[in-house]
């Protein structure tokens, strides 16, 4: 196991120390003494093939399922033999089916455990209220409102919501965003890194898509069978210098595109593009156009939202309709959080080459084009061999006196 | 994503006011009483019009009459109470962990209750411990309903999503709490579907105990039939009906006002 440099910095918030499952009429135990740290502040991401133990090692964390034997230490404190209620209330808990309590409005649910904590009533109200909005879901419209009325987006942000109700340092994910379909994953994937980015919250995360583990982890501990870990370390380590070919396989090909999770559309320097807004009248837009070397021009509206991507074709064929009613609507836009990797989905599956990006009002920021994405390929591969060839230069170093007599 | 979030639910009517929870109108919660009011009326005037002679007086009169419905609601109502009283407490005990390896055998006893007709259990209690009246009665109702109830009561608790029952422990719900607060509230349509059809059994097998002197609506039955009178036969048959049409309407706006918004 190695041990990334980050990690002697940080206090230590989780604590598994020798930790063993094995469920009765099983020969091989699901879990094999099983030691890992988590560092507080953390996304730790255990990944691996289905089978590997997985889920079980993270369900021993709050204890729904008991340990064999091993310890379990949270904050410094050995909880192996703490009373499970109390200890599940400090930490929140997704699940990919979510369980939202069905006969219960999305405020009771919510309130769950800040009841069980006995928190008074005026204080549960104001936390729905913020965790509501945290998850951009305007409390007005939706407290009062049942699980079944949500799309399942909706009803992921709820249960991630309800899992921070109780403000838990600690929060266990199993493959939250399993469920939702990609386009969907990609936003709750985005969004719920905006939230840890302001809350800073520990969490054990599992998934089994190796593509989720890069892009959500700072950490990511890749299982084998019986949970035992292949390698503990950063994404971008991971991907650069697999410790086995178990990790390697699991990894599979495409290293590069894979690292494109690793940088983010905030990690480059946008481009500006010409940009028109709503109000301007024809001829304007054309100088606009003529004076800048892009073959379309984009439409802002008075927010300075993108609204059309208008070519100098529409422009001539416009008969004076507004600038809002003709071309064509975008539809690459990412929020800068976006990954590379997001915003070269959008880019291939969209009628042109750029992406546009907008910042979380969708104000327009600049755009990406996929000349900027090919250069960051490039960079992080150079960089990647760069890194690669440093330990061959050390390896060479010592072998030198041999080959000198060649 | 803040853009996407809000556009799905807006579209959604709004309900109107005229509709209930479940959904059905208020002209469809009237139509049942309107009905039993008409036939009421019916019978009423039929009876009225004939000329009754002093036997199908001493049978057709007001406080006769009266009394026996009285009996027979009486009778529905206490067993179906017991019968709710052991079956469900029963079912949550069956459905636990703990009791998973004797489960079968008290079922397969419980099963043999009810393979035994009530009229069965009547006389059984009437000729080998001359148990008779209003208590033998009911035993005899208990026995024969406790079973649907159970079997309801289990079936609705197993129904309940696993991933509900992990997300609620895995907040740190005691098991206890669990069981109130998730379990039960969303088993409740089932487990009263299980009441209703205990009810509505009760309601008619009610009718046999006049044989062990329990009273009820079988009273007037069976004198018209023993006096030869068609027209007192007939109207009992007609009240038994009737009561057990109204307590099975009643059952159902139950069901509509109990079961758990939401689902």
């Amino acid at each position: 196991m190695t041990t990334a440099e980050t990690g002697q910095q940080r206090r230590i918030m989780i604590e598994l120390d020798a930790l063993s499952k094995e469920f009765p009429g099983q020969e091989k135990p699901a879990v094999d003494g099983l030691s890992l740290e988590v560092p507080e502040g953390e996304i730790v991401i255990l990944v691996g093939p289905s089978g590997c133990g997985k889920t079980t090692t993270m369900k021993m964390i709050n204890r729904i399922i008991e340990p064999t034997s091993g310890r379990i230490i949270l904050d410094g404190e050995d909880v192996t033999k703490a009373n499970p209620d109390h200890l599940r209330r400090r930490i929140g808990y997704v699940i990919q089916q979510i369980g939202l309590f069905p006969h219960m409005t999305i405020a009771e649910n919510i309130a769950t455990v800040p009841k069980l904590l006995g928190w008074d009533k005026a204080r549960i109200s104001a936390r729905i209220d913020e965790l509501l909005e945290t998850v951009n879901m305007p409390s007005s419209q939706y407290r009062d409102r049942y699980p079944k009325e949500l799309s399942g987006g909706q009803r992921q942000r709820i249960g991630v919501a309800r899992a921070m109700s109780g403000d838990p340092d600690v929060m266990l994910m199993d493959e939250p965003f399993g469920a939702v379909d990609p386009i969907t994953r990609d936003r709750l994937q985005n969004e719920f890194l905006r939230l840890q980015s302001e809350f800073r919250k520990t969490i054990v995360f599992v998934t089994h898509d190796i593509d989720e583990a890069i892009k959500m982890g700072d950490r990511i501990a890749i299982l084998q069978e019986g949970s035992r870990i292949a390698q503990y370390d950063t994404p971008e380590q991971i991907l650069t210098a697999p410790a086995n070919d178990f990790v390697a396989d699991f990894i599979g090909s495409g290293a590069s595109l894979k690292r494109l999770n690793l940088s983010r559309v905030a990690d480059l320097e946008l481009t500006q593009w010409a940009t028109a807004r709503v109000g301007t009248d024809r001829e304007e837009a054309l100088e606009t156009l003529r004076r800048s070397d892009h073959g379309a021009l984009l439409v802002l509206d008075q927010n300075g939202r993108p609204r059309r991507w208008v070519s100098a074709a529409d422009l001539s064929r416009s008969d004076g309709q507004p600038l809002d009613r003709i071309g064509m609507e975008p539809e690459a836009v990412v929020e800068p959080r976006a990954t590379l990797s997001d915003a070269l989905n959008e880019l291939i599956t969209a009628s042109y080459s750029v992406v546009v990006v907008v910042d979380q009002e969708g104000v327009y920021q600049g755009i990406v084009d996929i000349d900027q994405i090919n250069e960051s390929i490039r960079t992080m591969r150079s960089n990647a061999v760069a890194r690669a060839r440093e330990g061959l230069a050390s390896d060479r170093g010592a072998g030198e006196v041999g080959s000198v007599s060649e | 994503m803040s853009v996407t979030a809000p556009t799905t639910l807006r579209e959604r009517p709004p309900r109107g006011p005229r509709r209930t929870r479940s959904g059905r109108s208020l002209v469809g919660y009237l139509t049942m009483p309107v009905f039993l009011v008409l036939v009421g009326v019916v019978l009423y005037l039929y009876v009225h019009a004939q000329d009754l002679d002093s036997i199908e007086v001493r049978s057709l009169n007001a406080s006769r009459l009266t009394k026996a419905v009285w009996e027979s609601v009486q009778l529905t109502v206490v067993s179906t109470v017991l019968v709710i009283a052991i079956a469900v407490p029963l079912g949550v005990l069956l459905t636990r962990p703990f009791t998973r390896r004797i489960r079968p055998y008290i079922l397969a006893v419980f099963n043999i209750g009810q393979a035994i007709p009530t009229i069965g259990i009547f006389v059984l209690l009437a000729v080998a411990f001359l148990f008779l009246g209003f208590k033998a009665a009911i035993v005899g109702l208990v026995l024969y309903t406790v079973v649907p109830v159970l079997l309801n009561t289990m079936v609705g608790l197993e129904q309940v999503d696993d991933s509900i029952l992990e997300a609620g422990r895995g907040m740190g719900i005691s098991k206890f709490g669990v069981l109130r607060t998730i379990e039960l509230p969303l088993s409740i349509p089932i487990i009263l579907a299980g009441v209703r059809t205990a009810l509505i059994i009760n309601v008619g097998t009610a009718t046999l105990a006049t044989y062990i002197n329990a009273g009820g609506t079988g009273d007037i039955i069976v004198a018209g039939l023993s006096t030869n009178r068609t027209l007192v036969q007939i109207v009992g048959a007609v009240l038994t009906a009737m009561l057990a049409l109204f307590i099975d309407y009643l059952a159902g706006v139950a069901e509509d006002l109990l079961r758990p918004k939401g689902l």
